[in-house]
């Protein structure tokens, strides 16, 4: 009885395939298509991560030549962009190296597991250490130390919280592309 | 035609209905199968630069279909423009013996879970319990274990 229940879903295997195998299914003009697709990855978070350091490199210096604030707290900055860059390309770089010929569902599994595990820590850790001394920091240069004495500071510090809201929603929002996109491949091979 | 053109097209058309029933098994209709056919088409030609003719072919092409239907984002826009299969059937849609056949597969295989659902398949095709754990990454032991429970739960549905 078992094994002719097993046996049916063999032949209904085997069926569906000869009736495949007399089907065309791909054409030439589908091959020519997919033959022009080059090698290339869409990376939007990595990318994402460059542009905001390039753009922050180019601007940082120019407000310290205008004196808004110091140049060390530029260089602090740059620094502090550069750590974080290099950081989304470790993070990312198993990722990138997975290998659709050699690897197997596991090793899939293991590296997507790997990848959300360090970018939740990058956000429940490094994120609140990095930017809440950055922020304090940036209040500090741009509303108190080199403001007049007619302006309120506190009303100096609005345009700080305003972009770094921007900054933190548009960060989080790539943050939660990358996490679900793992955590959706993770739930898939781990459901029951 | 360059020669990794010329293999890339020779794969694609032995193995396209290997490919599709893959696919088949991983979709809920007849467009997702067109996205991860094309999706895993472009991660064959992708990978087929670095394919050595002397690993398992059967293998190769599994695990690429697999790791496709596992990772590709189902809403993501197509990387090149539709061009639709030439198929004169619709498994999800025909009323035919031979697609009533294998819509009770898929429903059947389709309730499994992901790793379930591809062990099966396999196991289906006739591989060896070392082919299936070479793909899946999980020891031979481990996919006899499997199988075994899935067999029950194929058997109560």
């Amino acid at each position: 009885m078992e094994e002719q229940y097993f046996d049916e879903m063999r032949q209904q295997m085997a069926a569906l395939k000869a009736q495949l195998d007399k089907q065309e299914i791909v054409s030439d003009h589908l091959i020519r298509e997919i033959m022009k697709v080059k090698t290339k990855d869409i990376r939007s978070t990595k990318n994402m991560c460059i542009v905001a350091t390039v753009i922050g490199l180019i601007t940082i210096p120019f407000n310290s030549i205008t004196h808004t604030w110091s140049w060390t707290f530029s260089a602090v900055t740059g620094f502090m962009l550069l750590f974080c860059l290099i950081a989304t390309f470790y993070i990312h770089r198993p990722v990138e190296n997975l290998n659709y010929m050699t690897s197997n569902l596991s090793t899939v599994a293991h590296v997507m597991a790997k990848f959300k595990k360090q970018y939740d820590n990058w956000l429940h850790y490094v994120t609140p250490a990095l930017i809440i001394p950055w922020i304090t920091w940036a209040c500090y240069e741009f509303a108190w130390k080199n403001a007049s004495e007619d302006v309120n500071p506190f009303l100096l510090t609005l345009p700080i919280f305003i972009g770094g809201t921007i900054g933190a929603l548009i960060g989080y929002y790539y943050h939660c592309k990358a996490v679900n996109a793992a955590k959706s491949i993770l739930e898939q091979l781990e459901e029951k | 035609m360059k020669q990794e053109e010329e293999t890339f097209a020779r794969l694609v058309r032995e193995h396209k209905s290997t490919i599709y029933t893959v696919c088949y098994m991983f979709s809920k209709d007849e467009d997702e199968v067109q996205d991860l056919f094309q999706e895993t088409l472009i991660n064959m030609w992708k990978g087929v630069k670095g394919f050595r003719e002397e690993s398992k072919i059967d293998t190769w092409i599994y695990r690429v279909a697999l790791n496709t239907c596992l990772t590709m984002e189902r809403k993501k826009k197509r990387e090149v423009k539709s061009v639709p299969l030439t198929m004169d059937v619709n498994f999800f849609e025909d009323n035919d013996a031979n697609a009533k056949q294998a819509r009770q597969l898929h429903q059947r295989i389709n309730q499994l879970a992901y790793v379930d659902r591809a062990i099966v398949m396999l196991w289906l095709e006739g591989m060896t319990y070392d082919e299936i754990g070479s793909v899946i990454g999980i020891t031979a032991q481990n996919v006899a274990t499997k199988l075994f429970r899935i067999k029950e739960q194929l058997k109560k549905m």
